[in-house]
């Protein structure tokens, strides 16, 4: 199982999906494809607090996937 | 016991009215030994950086000690650390209910002036002795008395959705910078992208440090959601600060790891949009 996080107002909203399940991917590949248009940053957590790696284009394969809303100078 | 306690709150009140609706975490409790001129004291530390300080003497402390069998000062700063975190959870409780109190009174008044003003705008204009005016100007008042329902209205529907997040309607208090679920859903999700170092150091501090990805310069990220990047020199000194946040008033943890993943990921690209302070 794979897994897309997008930080939002209540803290994150997780979308689990099966690699094996094609409809499934097709979705979250929109879902990516949507987010990042909107300016969301997508990144590939490491699972050890490392700094992960961002990234272009959706891959199915990626375990974690956070999106990150774009970014603004205070 | 209450000697104690009424030191605890003195301190723990100190944090509230300073960081008001963001009341941070409470961390630790530390006991300073008397050195010198200085007299024996207590200080509250918050996952924010906040430290608050307050005299104290031994015999403040004799009840605390008998009830908890605490002798040494480890035990001690623990059994205070314990009453502290039982007396800041009361007093958050109570910090919440005033504000919402406050908020709704105000909600309140402004619904009468808004119901009163619209039913009656005449009598509303007259009471605001507008009737002077109506000497100088005698064509202006009555529009002025047809324009205050419609600019009411107007200034209403765009404070609907601030008071929409507010207790008034039910959705707590801390709606704008998340409910108290989505602050924990939010730390929980720093903490499990934290190496165990900057778990260890978060949780110690209330904050944790990373590493530049482009420059490998080192900044400090501490608990909050905006001006709470600093950049550090190698020796660990302050350069200067950072800010800059995700969009779409995200919780304080959510900020925190979009700003630990920025840095190590597109340092270059944030810098460039972050205000230095």
């Amino acid at each position: 199982m794979a897994i897309q996080i997008v930080m939002d107002r209540t803290g994150d909203t997780r979308h689990e999906f099966d690699v094996a399940d094609s409809n499934a991917v097709v979705l979250a590949e929109e879902r990516f494809r949507h987010l990042t248009g909107k300016g969301f940053r997508a990144v590939a957590l490491s699972g050890d607090g490392g700094p992960g790696k961002l990234v272009d284009k959706f891959d199915p394969h990626v375990e974690q996937t956070l999106f990150i809303p774009q970014l603004q100078g205070g | 016991m209450e000697r104690i306690r009424n030191l605890l709150r003195v301190l723990l009140r100190r944090a509230l009215s300073e960081h008001g609706r963001e009341a941070p975490a409470l961390t630790d409790i530390t006991i300073e030994r008397a050195s010198g001129r200085f007299e024996p004291r207590v200080g509250a530390h918050f996952a924010n950086g906040y430290c608050t300080w307050v005299p104290v003497r031994p015999d403040d402390c004799y009840a605390v000690c008998e009830r908890y069998a605490a002798w040494d000062l480890p035990s001690l700063r623990r059994a205070l650390l314990c009453e502290a975190h039982e007396i800041y959870a009361r007093m958050c409780a109570e910090h919440w209910a005033g504000v919402g109190r406050e908020r709704r009174s105000m909600a309140a008044l402004i619904f009468d002036r808004l119901r009163r003003r619209t039913r009656h705008p005449d009598a509303a204009g007259h009471a605001r002795g507008d009737v002077e005016t109506v000497r100088d100007e005698p064509d202006a008042i009555p529009r002025r008395r047809q324009e205050t329902p419609r600019r009411l209205l107007e200034w209403w529907a765009e404070q609907r959705s601030d008071y929409a997040r507010s207790a008034l309607f039910g959705t707590g208090m801390s709606a704008d910078i998340g409910s108290k679920r989505a602050q924990e859903r939010g730390i929980q999700l720093l903490k499990e992208n934290l190496s165990v170092a900057q778990r260890q150091q978060y949780d110690k501090y209330g904050h944790f440090d990373v590493t530049g990805g482009k420059t490998g310069k080192r900044y400090r990220i501490r608990h909050g959601r905006q001006m709470n990047i600093e950049q550090l020199d190698r020796n660990g000194r302050r350069v200067c600060g950072w800010c800059f946040f995700p969009q779409g008033n995200l919780v304080s943890g959510d900020v925190m790891l979009a700003q630990k993943a920025a840095l190590e990921l597109f340092e270059g690209d944030v810098l460039r949009i972050a205000n230095r302070f």
